[in-house]
C-alpha cells in the first residue's frame, strides 16, 4: 500500500493565545518505526492527541490510516494501538481483570494473544495494578495497546520514567513484537540515544513545526561539525547551511546541514578544516538550540569517553 | 559472538556493529563457516533495529566477509579480502592518531603513552582468556 500510515499537512493548533503547532507537516510510511522528537512542551503530546481524535485541530489536514481523526475518532481508536504518556489504569484492578475490562472496547481483541503477551512480558496476572513497577506498568500498557492487533501503534513517550535496564527491555519488546511483526510504530521520546538504535526514521519538532525529518542514519551523515579558521568562514558562510556556530580566538566550530555539500565547498576553496562526527544528541541540540551566527565562548571539544 | 553497542557515541550504530564483526573475522574469532546469529536474534540481543542489522549483514556480504545462504543463515567466509583488511587497518591507524592527539592534549609523554598501550593490550589478552572458555560452550 502506498498511502501513508500518518499524514499531517499544515496543521495549526493554539491553546488560547499560545500557538503550539504552526504549520506542522509530517508523513509516516507504513511499516516504519518512526521517532517523534522534541523538547518538553514542544507539542508532541498535543500532536499525538490530535492523531487519535482526542483534540481538535485549528487548521490543516490529518489522516491516520486514511481516516480523519476528527470525523472518525472511534474507528481510529479501534484500529490504532495507543499508549498514553503516564497512562493511569485502575490501580485496584488485577492484571487479568483489566484485560477483560478493556477487551469489549475492541472488536478485534484477541484474548489469547493478550495472555501470551502477559506471559512474554512476565507480568503477574493476579497482581493488582497499583503494585506493579513502572516498567511493568508500561508493559501492561503495551499489552492493552497490542492485543487487538493494530496495524499502527502510537506510543507517547513510553520510555518516560524507566530505568536504563527497563528501557533496553522496552526497546527489545519494540523490536520483537512491533517491528518484527511489520507494524507501523509512531513514538515520541526525549531520549535520543535510546531512539537511535531502534528508529528507522526521526522527525524533530521545534517551535511548532518539523525542522528535520530524516532516516536516522542519513541524519548523521548530513549533519557534521566543521572546525575551520575564523577568517576562512567569512569567505564561505553564504554557501553553508549553518545550524550552530561557536568560536574561540582563532577557530570556529560550525554545525552544518548538508555536510557533503559543505565539504565540497571547503574543498573548492581550499580551506583547511577538520570534520567532527556528531552523535544524535548533538545533532538534536543543533536544531533546537543552535545559535547560528552567534559568536560565543569556546566550545569544549568532544572529550574522550571513559571506557569503563 | 559478543558485540557491544555504545549508545550516544559519535560512531553510528551500524558502523559499530560492522566494525566489530569485521574485527572478529580479521582476528579469527569468527572462523570460516561459522554461523552468525540470525538478523532477528542479533536485533533482539543488541536491542537494535532489524533493518540496521540486515543492512550490516548485507554490507559485510558485499565486502566478502559474510555470506548469506538462502534458508540457512549467515556465515563467516574465510580469507577476508585484502582490500577489506587494509581498509580496516587504515581505520584503526586513524583512530590511534586521534587518541594520540588527545593524549598529547592531556600532556602525556611518549613513554607514558607506550605504557598505557602496553597495559591496554595486556588487559585485552586477559579478557580474551577469560572469555574464551564461554565461547566454546555457547
Amino acid at each position: 500500500m502506498s498511502d501513508p500510515a500518518i499524514e499531517l499537512q499544515a496543521v495549526y493548533k493554539s491553546f488560547r493565545t499560545t500557538a503550539v503547532l504552526r504549520d506542522l507537516s509530517l508523513r509516516v510510511e507504513r511499516g516504519r518505526t518512526f521517532a517523534f522528537l522534541g523538547l518538553n512542551a514542544s507539542g508532541k503530546t498535543t500532536t499525538i492527541r490530535m492523531l487519535l481524535g482526542l483534540l481538535p485541530r485549528d487548521q490543516g489536514t490529518i489522516r491516520v490510516l486514511g481516516l480523519d481523526p476528527q470525523q472518525e475518532p472511534l474507528e481510529i481508536r479501534r484500529r490504532v494501538g495507543y499508549l498514553a504518556e503516564d497512562q493511569t489504569m485502575y490501580g485496584w484492578m488485577r492484571v487479568e481483570e483489566i484485560l477483560r475490562f478493556v477487551a469489549p472496547f475492541y472488536p478485534a481483541w484477541d484474548h489469547d494473544l493478550a495472555l501470551r503477551y502477559v506471559r512474554d512480558f512476565e507480568l503477574p496476572p493476579r497482581a493488582k495494578i497499583k503494585h506493579l513497577s513502572k516498567g511493568q506498568n508500561v508493559r501492561l500498557g503495551l499489552v492493552l495497546a497490542l492485543a487487538h492487533r493494530p496495524e499502527l501503534v502510537i506510543l507517547d513517550d513510553p520510555a518516560l520514567g524507566l530505568d536504563p535496564i527497563m528501557r533496553k527491555q522496552f526497546n527489545r519488546d519494540l523490536i520483537t513484537h512491533l517491528q518484527g511483526e511489520g507494524r507501523t510504530v509512531f513514538y515520541s521520546s526525549h531520549l535520543l540515544y535510546e531512539v537511535e538504535p531502534v528508529a528507522d526514521e526521526v522527525a524533530i519538532l521545534h517551535e511548532g513545526r518539523i525542522v528535520r525529518q530524516s532516516e536516522t542514519e542519513a541524519l548523521r551523515r548530513h549533519v557534521k561539525q566543521l572546525i575551520i579558521g575564523r577568517d576562512a568562514l567569512a569567505a564561505v558562510r553564504g554557501q553553508l547551511h549553518i545550524l550552530d556556530e561557536r568560536s574561540d580566538d582563532r577557530h570556529v566550530a560550525v554545525t552544518v546541514q548538508g555536510a557533503e555539500h559543505a565539504l565540497q565547498v571547503l574543498g573548492v576553496e581550499g580551506i583547511e578544516h577538520r570534520v567532527v562526527d556528531l552523535n544524535l544528541d548533538e545533532i538534536f541540540e543543533a536544531y533546537v538550540a543552535g545559535r547560528a551566527g552567534a559568536a560565543t565562548e569556546a566550545q569544549p571539544q568532544a572529550e574522550p569517553q571513559p571506557s569503563t | 559472538m559478543f558485540l557491544r553497542i555504545e549508545k550516544g557515541s559519535a560512531v553510528p550504530i551500524s558502523r559499530q556493529i560492522a566494525d566489530q564483526i569485521a574485527t572478529l573475522c580479521a582476528s579469527g574469532n569468527l572462523r570460516t563457516g561459522e554461523r552468525l546469529p540470525s538478523v532477528r536474534e542479533l536485533a533482539r540481543e543488541l536491542a537494535v533495529n532489524q533493518n540496521t542489522i540486515l543492512r550490516v549483514y548485507e554490507r559485510l556480504c558485499g565486502e566478502g566477509l559474510l555470506e548469506m545462504r538462502h534458508g540457512q543463515g549467515t556465515f563467516a567466509v574465510g580469507g577476508a579480502a585484502k582490500g577489506q583488511l587494509a581498509a580496516h587497518r587504515a581505520r584503526l591507524v586513524d583512530e590511534l592518531r586521534q587518541i594520540a592527539r588527545q593524549a598529547i592534549g592531556l600532556g602525556l609523554s611518549d613513554s607514558e603513552m607506550h605504557q598505557l598501550l602496553t597495559e591496554a593490550t595486556s588487559g585485552e589478552v586477559d579478557a580474551k582468556h577469560a572469555v574464551d572458555p564461554q565461547r566454546m560452550t555457547s
